[in-house]
């Protein structure tokens, strides 16, 4: 079995395949992605989580605290529930009012903190928050999903699995907050915290603990409303069951303004799949890959959207599977079948369903894998190398981003969108140049056609200067200083940029949005226009009950946990 | 009110932005300004006292280069503050200490000086040593010296003030640095010279700070903050009909 070796790096696909927007757009969740490895480090770690205070009252109102203890830590959990006009309920970032608010708290939670937190959480971005929130988010009910969960336990039924088929959660989260907003703790805090050092991680868990909640809470309801009749919800449905998150433009921003995370998110990614690819198939392998897209098939069957370019992309994903299915099966085990297999789907599938084998490849050998989701964070800064000649960026430029000097600047389809943030609480927006007002205010998101630029100005600087540095450059050129530290920095990775041009007319945002979510772990992507989407997350996980270690901790029950990827409906002798 | 790092960070790259700098210059401004808050050294009071000046000056003037050799750069900023492009000075007096193993780099008429230690520890976090020094006022004279060992980004600060005035000629708002490829710099104080009101803070010192900060938030004049909102916000694009529908989601969602 091979390591991870520089010999894996031979194998890594070129960054202008991987990180061209519609590449970036067809991924998968993966077992790196950041939902997967908090829920393998639960299990592994045996974090234990209990109610400390549950007081809803019989429309589930109230407020409810939960204490997780991880080895080395205590936190909380603290949940508003509120009535909500249901003019008000808007997935929106602008909205100002929530079913629930919730946060997640390093240390004790006391009185005096829970009121201060009670005064403000529900506030959202409207509060000052306390320095010891590591997270900050709100929810808002599916209205459909609630009311039949609670009226089907209430009359002592399972609700049927096909309505969270259809919508796979109760509750969706708008906005999940950390890294110091609103007055909440810095992730620099979190860094040295072996509990939630990696990225995204704490915002994770308050996300699983509100799938938590969820489930607490329509039990709660159906016994309120049917006290002899009422039944709690099957386990094999609370495991069904996700949490929502509805997502705009506001994603779009932090991909660009984190290269150095990208860099490493992707490169983890690729270097997974770069050791998978160089292991020998077997036949155990063979078979154990035949099941994965067996279930995954399954898995997009049942996958509903209304958006119809959604629609047929799982539809050429499922007819995808069966095709490589067809292969596999006529295929005996090789040294190299992995490489083969990308390949041929290279020429014969999707490109969400390359994608799929990429992600089912990563599944296959965790032992390999899963070391990596240690390396996906970074310290980040752009560092300026002023001392360079100005003829050595020039060149970087030219043979690391030559992606970038595709912008034409001359071509309106090359200068169609803008991006801006609104006065409505700062949402990103994208508006049309030449026709809608802001562009004067316009965020500096499109990176290609400024290093286009850079390129232009160090052309004629060199004309004057052909010896010339790079600081000397800038010194003709300080509004270059930016752009050019981000070339230089970003021009020794591999797969920092994102190499589209996003003021393209063609551009689409939804695929800066899917990328951002499938390395969080999302699944059941649903657009709802080009620039919003609702996707769930979760969906599958075990539940903390199954969590716990007295249900043993050996190696196999670990993977069996883990083994929740592209879940599918259960059916009635589960429940 | 207390704030957290990255909510300074971010508020002060938006205000600085709002006031008309270059993106690189707003992000440097506001690093170099939570940089000093973080570890106790009155980021924001310094920005405070030069915000005033700061709203009247083209905030995209650089420092005219006036005198340069191999070792020595001198900038004549004209009374602007170190905060919008000075940083290309100290990037040239970094180049040119690679190339030569020291250089002097010497920025005459600027203020805020404070506020450059940020960027310096930048400096020092790709390999080189750094040295400051700049005199604040007249009565009391008092100096400043600020050291970074290359590869540390926590610097050894001396502030103290002079029993005696020497007699001057020049005004004092200029800054004086020295980068060596392969010597510390550190400031030394003269065990037998009399100083008055000394404060020294070593790296320890202000890693210490630093985490009690990140621990604890940090405290910012509700006034102050108003104006960095107030000039952030004049990136914000008035909120249309039109505009709405280019964030996508309709504005209820009660299925």
């Amino acid at each position: 079995m091979t390591t991870a070796t520089a010999e894996s790096a031979n194998w890594m696909r070129p960054a202008d395949q991987v990180m061209r927007l519609p590449r970036l757009g067809s991924l998968h969740a993966s077992r790196l992605s950041f939902s997967r490895s908090l829920v393998r480090q639960m299990a592994r770690e045996d974090w234990v989580v209990s109610t400390v205070r549950f007081d809803l009252d019989d429309h589930g109102h109230g407020t409810v605290v939960y204490r997780l203890e991880t080895p080395g830590s205590t936190y909380h959990g603290v949940v508003f529930s509120q009535a909500l006009d249901p003019e008000r309920r808007s997935d929106r970032v602008i909205a100002e009012a929530w079913d629930v608010t919730f946060a997640l708290v390093e240390g004790e939670v006391e009185d005096t903190l829970l009121a201060q937190m009670a005064a403000n959480v529900p506030l959202q971005e409207a509060g000052r928050q306390h320095p010891r929130l590591l997270v900050l988010s709100r929810a808002n009910k599916s209205m459909r999903n609630f009311s039949q969960f609670v009226d089907a336990l209430g009359a002592g039924q399972q609700p049927d699995p096909a309505w969270l088929t259809a919508v796979g959660y109760l509750y969706r989260t708008t906005a999940v907050y950390g890294n110091g907003k609103f007055g909440i703790a810095d992730y620099a805090r979190l860094q040295r915290n072996p509990d939630f050092s990696r990225p995204f991680s704490a915002q994770m868990f308050a996300v699983y603990l509100l799938r938590h909640f969820s489930i607490e809470q329509v039990n709660h309801l159906a016994k309120i409303q049917a006290p002899h009749t009422a039944v709690p919800l099957a386990p094999a449905l609370q495991r069904y069951m996700g949490i929502g998150n509805s997502t705009g433009l506001g994603m779009a921003p932090f991909l660009i303004n984190h290269p150095q995370l990208i860099q490493q998110w992707v490169y983890g990614r690729e270097r997974a799949l770069a050791h998978a690819r160089l292991q020998s198939a077997t036949d155990e392998g063979m078979a154990r890959m035949t099941a994965l897209l067996h279930r995954a098939r399954t898995h997009f069957q049942q996958t509903v959207t209304e958006d119809e370019e959604q629609t047929a992309r799982n539809r050429e994903t499922v007819q995808s599977i069966a095709v490589i299915i067809d292969w596999l099966d006529r295929t005996s085990p090789a040294p190299d079948l992995w490489v083969e297999l990308q390949a041929w789907a290279e020429s014969h599938c999707s490109m969400e369903a390359q994608e799929l084998i990429n992600t089912l490849l990563i599944e296959l050998y965790p032992e390999l894998i899963d070391p990596v989701e240690d390396e996906l964070g970074c310290e980040e800064i752009l560092e300026l190398q002023p001392e360079m000649k100005a003829r050595e960026l020039l060149q970087l430029i030219e043979s690391r981003f030559s992606w970038a000097l595709d912008y034409d600047p001359d071509d309106d389809a090359h200068n169609h969108w803008f991006w801006y943030r609104s006065a409505e609480k700062e949402e990103p927006r994208l508006g049309v140049r030449g026709q809608e007002i802001g562009v004067e205010k316009e965020m500096p998101l499109a990176i290609g056609p400024r290093i286009h630029e850079v390129h232009w100005r160090l052309k004629r600087f060199l004309d004057t200067a052909p010896n010339g540095l790079v600081v000397e450059f800038l010194l003709a050129n300080p509004s270059q200083k930016e752009c050019v530290r981000r070339i230089q920095t970003m021009g020794q990775t591999s797969y920092g940029e994102i190499q589209a041009n996003l003021w393209h007319r063609d551009m689409k945002p939804m695929h800066l949005l899917r990328t951002k979510l499938s390395f969080f772990g999302a699944s059941r992507f649903d657009p709802k226009s080009d620039r919003w989407v609702r996707v769930t997350l979760f969906q599958g996980a075990p539940l903390f009950s199954e969590l716990f270690s007295h249900h043993g901790t050996d190696e196999k029950r670990l993977n069996q946990l883990d083994d929740w990827s592209f879940p599918v409906e259960p059916d009635q002798v589960e429940l | 009110m207390k704030v957290s790092f990255n909510e300074l960070q971010g508020m002060a790259r938006k205000a600085f932005v709002g006031i008309g700098f270059e993106e690189g210059d707003a992000i440097d401004a506001a690093d170099m300004v939570a940089w000093l808050e973080v570890r106790g050294l009155f980021g924001m009071h310094a920005l405070k006292k030069g915000l005033e000046f700061l709203l009247q000056e083209n905030p995209r003037a650089l420092p005219e280069l006036i005198y340069e050799d191999a070792d020595v750069s001198i900038f004549d900023a004209h009374g602007n503050s170190i905060l919008g492009s000075a940083s290309l000075a100290l990037e040239l007096g970094y180049a040119r200490a690679r190339a030569r193993g020291l250089s002097v780099t010497k920025i005459r008429r600027c203020h805020n000086r404070v506020l450059v230690i940020g960027y310096l520890s930048r400096l020092a976090r790709r390999g080189i040593n750094v040295t400051a020094f700049w005199r604040n006022a007249h009565e009391p004279l008092i100096e400043q010296w600020v050291g970074f060992r290359a590869r540390d980004p926590e610097p050894e600060v001396c502030l103290y003030s002079l029993p005696d005035s020497p007699e001057e000629t020049e005004p004092n708002d200029g800054i004086t640095l020295v980068m060596a490829n392969h010597v510390d710099l550190l400031p030394g104080l003269r065990s037998d010279f009399s100083l008055n009101n000394l404060m020294r803070q070593t790296d320890q010192d202000l890693r210490r700070q630093r985490e009690h900060a990140l621990v604890e938030g940090m405290e910012v004049e509700d006034d102050l903050w108003r104006t960095l909102k107030n000039l952030a916000d004049r990136l914000l694009v008035e909120a249309t009909q039109d505009s709405r529908s280019g964030a996508g989601a309709g504005t209820t969602d009660n299925d």
